[in-house]
């Protein structure tokens, strides 16, 4: 007698492919700037630089331009944390007016996956841009409406 | 005697052996083998070599420590290391920035403004800063390279201002600290320090607050003998200016006299 099927059919890519994974939904249009402050010599800041480091690449800097990155170096040992400063609307939504992770005893991967769950889902809704006819649509559209034209023969 | 010998021996001939031809320009088979005797065939299957079997799945254990023990470090990371070494003993400044996500052009431009100033910057990893800095006075620069990192290095010179005015324009650079001849120095006392003049200033202050002791008390000394000068000379061209005008005032009445 053959068991029913439990388990993966596919094995798990690692932390690196669950980092990209989370890489790949990170919105930053709800924020306008984000302080990141460590103190490099303090213990457990590999997380905030890593964290940094991908908060610097073209594809999550790309998600809003306007977003300023700014990192704080301090010299006390303080504990490190990341602060986003939200944008009007995203404020209104969610009532606060920035969000600060305490980012000694987090991960990457939790850094991130709390990112989308926090951040990323502030994000404003994308506006559909109004699509602009060309020549040949505003024809037909117009054709159908007022009769066609009589196609001239050169 | 050698005839005698072959007439008693009836296999042996001078002619030479006796050969019985089995082929003649045909080809031979070898394709399709006549199935062999049983007996020969018994024989042959007896005879086989057997080879041990090689299974090709191995256990966790052995899979594991095969991806773990094949991993030799390189002879090439002690000469790297070696380097490192070196530039850190004969560097008078070294910087360590985090680097953030960066195009090598852009990395390539400020490579090219620092070298124009001297300062050479490169990156290394951190298995190579570790082997190059273990046991040595440089240890406690290792928590810096947890992450991607450059260095600058200054051989010569000091240049402080001039490296903290260049990588101020890169976003992308943010400094973590510094070694200013053999001190470790973190980033606000590295910024102070680009603050602070040069030694022969700071050299001169300090002659100078040295002497300011000794010229007080000189000071203090002379201060009634130069009052008492200065008040002279004031009242000397007072005087001078007095006589001047005295004298311009006669001038003008003997060439008014001299007129009418």
């Amino acid at each position: 007698m053959s068991i029913p099927f439990s388990g993966t059919l596919r094995r798990s890519g690692g932390i690196v492919s669950a980092i990209g994974k989370q890489l790949r939904s990170v919105n930053l249009k709800g924020v306008k700037r984000i302080t990141v402050q460590f103190d490099p010599f303090a213990e457990n800041v590999k997380a905030t630089r890593e964290f940094l480091f991908l908060l610097s690449t073209p594809k999550v800097s790309q998600s809003n331009p306007k977003c300023i990155v700014k990192p704080d170096i301090v010299c006390d040992r303080s504990p490190a944390f990341i602060k986003f400063a939200l944008i009007d609307s995203a404020q209104e939504q969610s009532k606060v007016k920035e969000i600060r992770f305490n980012s000694d005893n987090l991960n990457t991967l939790e850094l991130l996956q709390l990112l989308n769950k926090h951040v990323s889902t502030l994000a404003p809704p994308e506006e559909i841009a109004k699509k602009v006819l060309t020549k040949a649509e505003k024809q037909k559209l117009g054709g159908g409406a007022g009769g066609k034209k009589p196609i001239k023969k050169k | 005697m050698s005839s005698l010998i072959q007439q008693g021996l009836p296999l042996t001939s001078a002619r030479g052996p006796l050969l019985q031809f089995l082929r003649f320009r045909g080809k031979i088979n070898i394709q399709r083998p006549k199935d062999p005797h049983y007996e020969r065939a018994r024989v042959i299957a007896v005879t086989q070599p057997k080879y041990p079997k090689v299974s090709q799945a191995l256990t966790c254990f052995q899979s594991r420590a095969e991806r773990m023990g094949a991993q030799v470090d390189n002879p090439y990371n002690a000469i790297i290391a070696r380097e490192v070494r070196n530039w850190l003993d004969h560097s008078k400044l070294v910087a360590i920035y985090h680097l953030n996500s960066i195009t090598s052009d852009e990395i390539f431009r400020v490579r090219v403004q620092l070298h124009k100033q001297n300062l050479h910057l490169k990156a290394y990893g951190r298995k190579i800063i570790a082997q190059a800095v273990a046991g040595t006075q440089y240890e406690a620069i290792l928590p810096l390279f947890h992450s991607n990192h450059c260095i600058v290095f200054s051989p010569d010179q000091q240049r402080v201002g001039a490296l903290l005015r260049l990588t101020r324009k890169v976003p992308q650079m943010v400094l973590l600290g510094g070694i200013v001849e053999q001190t470790l120095l973190s980033r606000n006392e590295l910024m102070d320090f680009a603050q602070m003049p040069g030694l022969q200033a700071a050299q001169a202050q300090l002659v100078q607050t040295l002497n300011m002791a000794a010229g007080n008390v000189v000071q203090q000394l002379q201060a009634h003998q130069c009052n008492l000068i200065k008040v002279l000379d004031v009242h000397a061209k007072g005087n001078q200016e007095q006589g001047q005008e005295q004298a311009q005032n006669q001038k003008q009445e003997s060439e008014q006299e001299t007129q009418t």
